[in-house]
């Protein structure tokens, strides 16, 4: 996707602990943190797995990207002045196949065309030099 | 409903012994009022609460306060006790939300019976609707999400109730209808209480057809904003003897807390949602010695109509997926099954989180509430808060008698 340098819509402040994703997305894969002790993979990612092994020990795992929605929400009106104007966009939960969920939007799609269970994938919007976020879309 | 668990045996030992009440409250007028500052309301509706138990300043020894969402403050007890002229020997300031003003009443009972004070103020204010800059609303709304995984999608407040409303709607298959139904009920409340903001009429109908905020919720199903202030006193039925208290007295049965997510990210499905609203729900009901038919009225958190759905389930007094018709037949409605919000709630009365849902059931259990507004001789209310995205909660049961 295109750069876009005027970006004006709120983007992440990384932490030293979330650097390796917005790495990651940066170069269009999607990571996701996994604790070594306990096997499991978590999100939103932190320093120390929220589980009951409470590890350092973590591991990047690239994934699929393949999702589906678990549910969904058509913005009519965004949280900042930069939504102004916009045309209704979907925000959503999603459940990723390795069991985790993430919030992300669903793009290239009528937002009415959006159901529960639906099959995304990941795509990437590099929406400034340093920030890529990771968005899905309907599998055709 | 007897517990097996030893503690909460305790609890409920504590409380019968300690006979906590809600001994007066207070509300300033609630509306559009610019030109008043956040701690103008805390002061002027202490004011008003401390003349309600007609007791002096001075017998105030504990201080509940919250936050201001306007006048930040990094220890807002202390300097609400300075701006208001008192140094109270307990303090603390309780932030968890919507579920602030249902704790107070708990943070309170807590400092009594374990000596720290004997009258507690509990007071919440805020020029949220005239004090609020567009920069202060933006920082909110990226505080009740997460910064970094969820604020750069263009989340809003109402889109995070949205998302839970759209699950709710497929794992029930429940409506709009269902939805707005419940904010037919609280208007029909407002109506009746003299200090509400919005009172004239509203159907389905119109709720549906209100303008889109966030598929599937609609301007209607979402709260107001408001600027006032609103406050309790907590004692002991002892103590308020002493003083010389005329008020009838509420007393605190039970209290509970449970915790779902902060995230909706890391929300695995409803049932963990529920399931926080039960646990803090069966902490109070064992405590109190009852089950949700021994309620005769509910005050529950609506920030948004999905809440009121999710938390009658939770806490027991329908089945899941069973709120929405329940609120459709008007089944929430004062001279119903369970009346729920009587002073019209978040969507209708005015927004100072669950301070009002406190003070309304405090009145209804007194009996003094006007007209066609006060419920049938009521003896038992609960009052539920939440917090987050439905992810933080605290109950109380109140009674008209001490619990026995």
């Amino acid at each position: 996707m295109a750069e876009n340098k005027s970006y004006d819509k709120p983007l992440p402040e990384f932490r030293p602990e979330t650097k390796p994703y917005w790495e990651g997305t940066k170069n269009h894969e999607l990571l996701i943190p996994r604790s070594k002790e306990s096997g499991e993979f978590f999100f939103y990612p932190r320093a120390l797995s929220p589980g009951e092994d409470m590890s350092e020990n973590l591991e990047w795992v690239k994934v699929s990207g393949k999702a589906k929605v678990w549910t969904y929400a058509i913005h009519h009106m965004g949280p900042t002045k930069a939504y102004k104007g916009e045309p209704p966009y979907v925000v959503a939960l999603v459940e990723l196949d390795e069991g985790v969920k993430m919030m992300t939007n669903i793009i290239d799609c009528d937002p009415h065309d959006v159901k529960v269970g639906m099959e995304v994938e990941v795509v990437f919007d590099d929406v400034t030099d340093e920030v890529t976020l990771p968005k899905f879309k309907p599998v055709k | 409903m007897a517990s097996n668990n030893p503690r909460i045996e305790e609890a409920r030992e504590i409380l019968k012994k300690n006979k906590i009440v809600i001994a007066g409250v207070g509300e300033t007028e609630q509306g559009k009022i610019p030109d008043k500052s956040s701690f103008h309301f805390l002061s002027q509706a202490s004011k008003i609460a401390i003349e309600d138990a007609g007791i002096k300043k001075s017998d105030v020894d504990g201080l509940v306060t919250a936050f201001s969402l306007v006048e930040h403050t990094f220890m807002h007890c202390t300097t609400f006790a300075d701006y208001f002229g008192m140094r109270p020997r307990f303090f603390s300031s309780v932030a968890v939300g919507g579920a602030t003003a249902v704790w107070m009443v708990a943070e309170a009972a807590m400092a009594i019976a374990t000596g720290q004070a004997e009258v507690v103020l509990c007071v919440r204010g805020d020029n949220t609707l005239s004090g609020i800059s567009s920069s202060g609303m933006v920082a909110l709304i990226r505080e009740m999400c997460h910064a970094e995984f969820e604020f750069p999608y263009g989340l809003t407040t109402p889109g995070g109730y949205a998302l839970a409303a759209q699950r709710y709607l497929h794992d029930f298959g429940a409506t709009r209808e269902h939805l707005a139904a419940v904010a037919v009920t609280m208007r029909k409340h407002a109506a009746l209480k003299e200090n509400a903001m919005n009172k004239e009429p509203l159907t389905v109908e119109d709720v549906i057809n209100s303008r889109i905020i966030a598929e599937p919720l609609t301007k209607y199903d979402c709260s107001i904003i408001s600027d006032g202030g609103a406050a309790f006193i907590i004692t002991t039925e002892d103590k308020a003897k002493e003083l010389g208290i005329e008020n009838k007295l509420a007393y605190l049965w039970g209290m509970g807390q449970g915790y779902s997510h902060q995230y909706l990210t890391t929300l695995h499905d409803l049932d963990q949602i529920y399931n926080a609203i039960n646990t803090s729900g069966q902490k109070a009901f064992q405590t109190a010695g009852i089950g949700p038919s021994d309620v005769d009225m509910a005050f529950l958190y609506d920030c948004f109509t999905i809440t009121v759905l999710l938390e009658l389930e939770g806490l027991g007094f329908v089945p899941k997926g069973e709120g929405g018709p329940f609120a459709l037949e008007g089944r929430m409605e004062i001279g119903k099954d369970l009346p729920v919000n009587t002073h019209g709630g978040l969507l209708s009365q005015a927004h100072l989180g669950a301070m009002h849902h406190v003070i309304e059931a405090t009145i209804q259990l007194r009996g003094e509430a006007a007209g066609e507004r006060q419920v049938k001789d009521p003896e038992v209310a609960l009052v539920h808060g939440n917090g987050g995205i439905v992810s933080a909660h605290s109950t109380v049961v109140l009674g008209k008698e001490p619990l026995s």
